[in-house]
C-alpha cells in the first residue's frame, strides 16, 4: 500500500487456505501471519481484510491492540527478558546488559541482519524460575548472564537448519 | 428508545419501576436510562446515542438498583444497558453513585484537561481540577466510541480504535487517508467534543486527511453530498444515485408538487 514495499504473498495464501473466509478467523490468521513474516506487513493486512471480508480499519484495530503483534519488521527470534518484580530482584538488568552487549542493540530494537529483537516483558508467570528469559519459544529459568551467549547460539543454530 | 424497545409493535408488555421514588412505566425492552428520560429524570451520559446500540463504555450513567426481594442488596449498573424490569427500584444519585461518577470524571479530566464538555461535567460533580497527573499531550477525544460506532452502523467502518491503554486513539488504518470513508461527516457530527476536524465547501470536503469531490443537486445546484456518499447509498439501497444527489430541500419541493398535482386530479 501507498508506496510501501510489498512482501511475498505466498505464505499468506498458504495461511488463508487453512481458515474459513470469515471474521471469526481474524486473530488466528494474524497470528499465523506474524509467525510467517515476523510482523504484520501492511499490504498483507489489506489482503487479509479482503479475504476475510473484514473492514481494513477493524483489522488494523486488532493488529495494533495486542502486544504480541508488531507492525514493524522484527527479528527472526524475539528475545524476551522478564522485568517483573521477581526477575528484577534476581538480576534481570544484568541479563539485559549482557544481551545488549552480545547483540549490540537495545530493548525494542532489531539487529541489522534481522536475526534478533530484544523485548522486555512484565512477569511471564514463572517467578519461581526468576530471572526468566525467553529466546524464541524456549524458556530459560534461572538465566545467567554468563550463559546468554549459549542461549542465543542455540537459536541461531535453529535458523541454520 | 434504544435496543429492542420498539419490537413489541406498540402492543407489548409494559413494565413498571421506580426511579428516585417516582413511578415510570415503559415498554419491556426499554433500558433504565430510557425510563428515566421518559419521566424527566436526568442521568449524565457520554457514550450513548439513541440511534446506536448502547455500549456501556463511559460508565457515567451508573445508577443503583435494587428490588424488594433482594433483601437490601443493591448493585450499581450502567443505566444505558440495564433493562427496565417490573419492581426495580432505581436510585440515580446515591452517595456511591455520585462518588463513582466523580471518579470517572476525575480520570476523564486528567485525559482531557482542556475539553469544555469534560470540564463542565466535572465541575457539576465538584471536580475543578483532576487529582491525577494531567495528560502531557491533552486531547479532546474521550474515547466514547460514538464515531466508530456510527461509521459501523452506516456500514462503512472506515475508522476504528487503534492501539491500547494510554496510547489508544481513534484513527483510520495506518493513520492514512481511509480508503473506505465516504466523507459523510457522521462521525464528526456525532462527536460530543467536536474533536474530529473537517472542512467542507461547494467544491470539496476533507475529513481524516481524505479529500472528496462534492456533487451538486441537479435542481438547485447546492453542493450537499460527496460522490462517494451517493454511490455508497445507491449501492446499498438499490435506489438510483440521482435520488441521493437531489438535495433534501428539492426533494421536498418535488414531493409537494406531486401532491398538489395529485389533489388537483382528484
Ligand atoms: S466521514 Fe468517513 S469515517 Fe466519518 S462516519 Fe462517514 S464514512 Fe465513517
Ligand atoms: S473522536 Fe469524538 S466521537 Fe470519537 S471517540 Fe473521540 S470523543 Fe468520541
Ligand atoms: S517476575 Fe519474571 S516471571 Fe514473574
Ligand atoms: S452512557 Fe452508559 S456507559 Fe456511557
Amino acid at each position: 500500500m501507498n508506496g510501501r514495499p510489498c512482501v511475498d504473498a505466498a505464505p499468506l495464501d498458504e495461511i488463508l487456505a487453512h481458515y474459513p473466509a470469515s471474521e471469526t478467523a481474524l486473530i488466528q490468521v494474524l497470528q499465523d501471519v506474524h509467525r510467517a513474516y515476523h510482523y504484520l506487513p501492511c499490504d498483507v493486512l489489506a489482503k487479509v481484510a479482503d479475504a476475510l471480508d473484514v473492514p481494513l480499519a477493524k483489522v488494523f484495530s486488532v493488529g495494533t491492540f495486542y502486544k504480541a503483534f508488531s507492525l514493524v519488521p522484527q527479528g527472526r527470534t524475539i528475545v524476551r527478558v522478564c522485568t517483573g518484580t521477581a526477575c528484577h530482584i534476581r538480576g534481570a538488568s544484568r541479563l539485559i546488559e549482557e544481551i545488549e552487549r552480545q547483540l549490540e542493540i537495545k530493548p525494542g530494537e532489531t539487529t541489522e541482519d534481522m536475526g534478533f529483537t530484544i523485548k522486555t516483558v512484565n512477569c511471564v508467570g514463572a517467578c519461581a524460575m526468576a530471572p526468566v528469559m525467553i529466546v524464541g519459544e524456549t524458556y530459560h529459568g534461572g538465566a545467567e548472564p554468563a550463559k546468554v551467549a549459549k542461549y542465543l547460539a542455540e537459536t541461531e543454530a535453529d535458523h541454520e537448519n | 428508545m434504544s435496543g429492542g424497545a420498539n419490537d413489541a409493535g406498540g402492543k407489548g408488555t409494559m413494565v413498571t419501576l421506580t426511579i428516585d421514588g417516582r413511578v415510570a412505566k415503559v415498554p419491556e425492552g426499554a433500558t433504565v436510562l430510557d425510563a428515566a428520560r421518559a419521566i424527566g429524570v436526568r442521568i449524565p451520559t457520554l457514550c450513548q446515542h439513541e440511534a446506536l446500540e448502547p455500549w456501556g463504555g463511559c460508565r457515567l450513567c451508573l445508577v443503583d438498583v435494587t428490588k424488594k426481594d433482594w433483601r437490601g442488596w443493591e448493585k450499581m449498573v450502567v443505566s444505558c444497558m440495564f433493562p427496565a424490569e417490573d419492581g426495580l427500584a432505581v436510585s440515580t444519585a446515591t452517595e456511591r453513585v455520585v462518588a463513582t461518577r466523580k471518579a470517572v470524571l476525575d480520570l476523564l479530566l486528567a485525559r482531557c484537561p482542556d475539553t469544555p464538555l469534560v470540564q463542565k461535567l466535572a465541575r457539576e460533580y465538584g471536580v475543578e481540577r483532576t487529582s491525577y497527573r494531567e495528560n502531557p499531550e491533552p486531547t479532546d477525544c474521550i474515547l466514547c466510541g460514538l464515531c466508530t460506532r456510527v461509521c459501523d452502523a452506516i456500514g462503512v467502518s472506515a475508522i476504528a480504535t487503534v492501539d491500547r491503554g494510554a496510547g489508544k486513539e481513534v484513527a483510520p488504518p495506518f493513520h492514512e487517508a481511509p480508503p473506505d470513508c465516504i466523507g459523510c461527516l457522521a462521525c464528526a457530527e456525532v462527536c460530543p467534543t467536536e474533536c474530529i476536524p473537517y472542512q467542507t465547501s461547494d467544491s470539496a470536503r476533507t475529513i481524516w486527511g481524505r479529500r472528496f469531490e462534492m456533487v451538486r443537486c441537479p435542481h438547485c445546484g447546492r453542493a450537499h453530498i460527496t460522490r462517494e456518499q451517493a454511490t455508497f447509498y445507491a449501492g446499498r439501497g438499490g435506489v438510483p444515485e440521482s435520488y441521493f444527489t437531489t438535495c433534501d430541500a428539492c426533494k421536498r419541493t418535488q414531493m409537494a408538487r406531486t401532491f398538489t398535482t395529485l389533489s388537483a386530479v382528484r
